[in-house]
């Protein structure tokens, strides 16, 4: 009687130092992918052009006008990953992306083409389809785990029963 | 914020620099409606016109590559690179022509692998290295 018992539904301080600190690190290591991502690309848009004609999806018209615009998405979703601003839309948005991008390239290689991602300039040329669709589907999984971590209830005090 | 709202200010403000960078790009040629296009890319009849002094080089993925090939062409891709150019050197001599192909008009892992090779083999060796226009698609269609 009169022990405090904390109900395991919400967060101990413990427990939420350590899932921020987790969140914050995965954040970090999310959006540095993105940033990279979109870096390499703002560099070479006419490169990131031919890489989305690829897919057979979209005309150049539209593909040389993506290639603009999605590397700066990119970009911009990074840095609000790591500096945690406008953290939420910026883990929507990149969750949208990836779900998209791996829809088409599996759709693609069903049509039997043997896509190039251009995910990461040259560097991606080096990697196969499959760990292609591996390590985008690791990237997914941290964005998707940091989502539900945030629609968690924070750290709440102490309940006690009785 | 709402992650509405959020969302919807990361898609506007990224609009900013991009229209920045397009209005950079305005005069270039990257506006035509088609992809410009590579010098040295070559068209399969001109390809076939060199008859044995061509050196076919298959860059799709393994699985393609054993489902059909232009006979006598050699598969070289990123996936296996040192092991394949290994092969691909003891067919090859600076003279031939190289044409590397993948599977259609639009795929570009031919474009990636002509690249490489270039690199590899050096500058006079890279002026006889082509890629084929239309791909596999296009050689099937004729062939077949």
């Amino acid at each position: 009687m009169g022990t405090a018992t904390p109900l395991t539904s919400v967060r101990r301080p413990a427990d939420f130092i350590r899932w921020t600190l987790v969140r914050r690190g995965l954040g970090i290591v999310a959006g540095a992918v993105f940033i990279y991502a979109g870096g390499i690309k703002l560099l070479d848009p006419l490169r990131f052009a031919s890489d989305i004609i690829n897919y057979d999806l979209v005309p150049w018209s539209v593909a040389i006008r993506l290639a603009f615009y999605l590397p700066w998405l990119e970009l911009l979703c990074g840095l609000a990953l790591v500096f945690q601003r406008l953290f939420a839309g910026a883990l929507a948005l990149t969750i949208g992306l990836m779900a998209i991008f791996l829809v088409a390239s599996v759709i693609t290689k069903a049509r039997g083409i043997d896509v190039a991602c251009g995910c990461f300039g040259s560097i991606s040329g080096n990697l196969s389809f499959t760990w292609h669709l591996v390590l985008d589907f690791v990237l997914l999984a941290i964005l998707v785990g940091l989502w539900f971590q945030l629609r968690r209830p924070p750290c709440a005090p102490a309940i006690t029963a009785g | 914020m709402s992650v509405i709202r959020q969302l919807l200010l990361l898609v506007g403000l990224a609009f900013l620099p991009a229209i920045g960078q397009a209005l950079y790009y305005r005069n270039s040629t990257v506006w035509q409606e088609q992809p410009p296009t590579d010098s040295a890319l070559v068209s399969l009849a001109e390809a076939e016109s060199w008859g044995d002094k061509v050196l076919w080089i298959d860059a799709r993925p393994d699985d393609q590559f054993v489902r059909g090939h232009i006979p006598g062409a050699i598969q070289l891709n990123e996936d296996q690179w040192d092991t394949l150019l290994r092969e691909m050197l003891t067919a090859w001599s600076p003279e031939r022509k190289v044409v590397v192909y993948c599977s259609r008009k639009t795929c570009n892992l031919s474009h990636e692998v002509a690249e490489r090779l270039r690199k590899e083999l050096g500058e006079e060796a890279a002026k006889n290295i082509f890629v084929l226009r239309g791909g596999w698609e296009e050689w099937e269609q004729r062939h077949h």
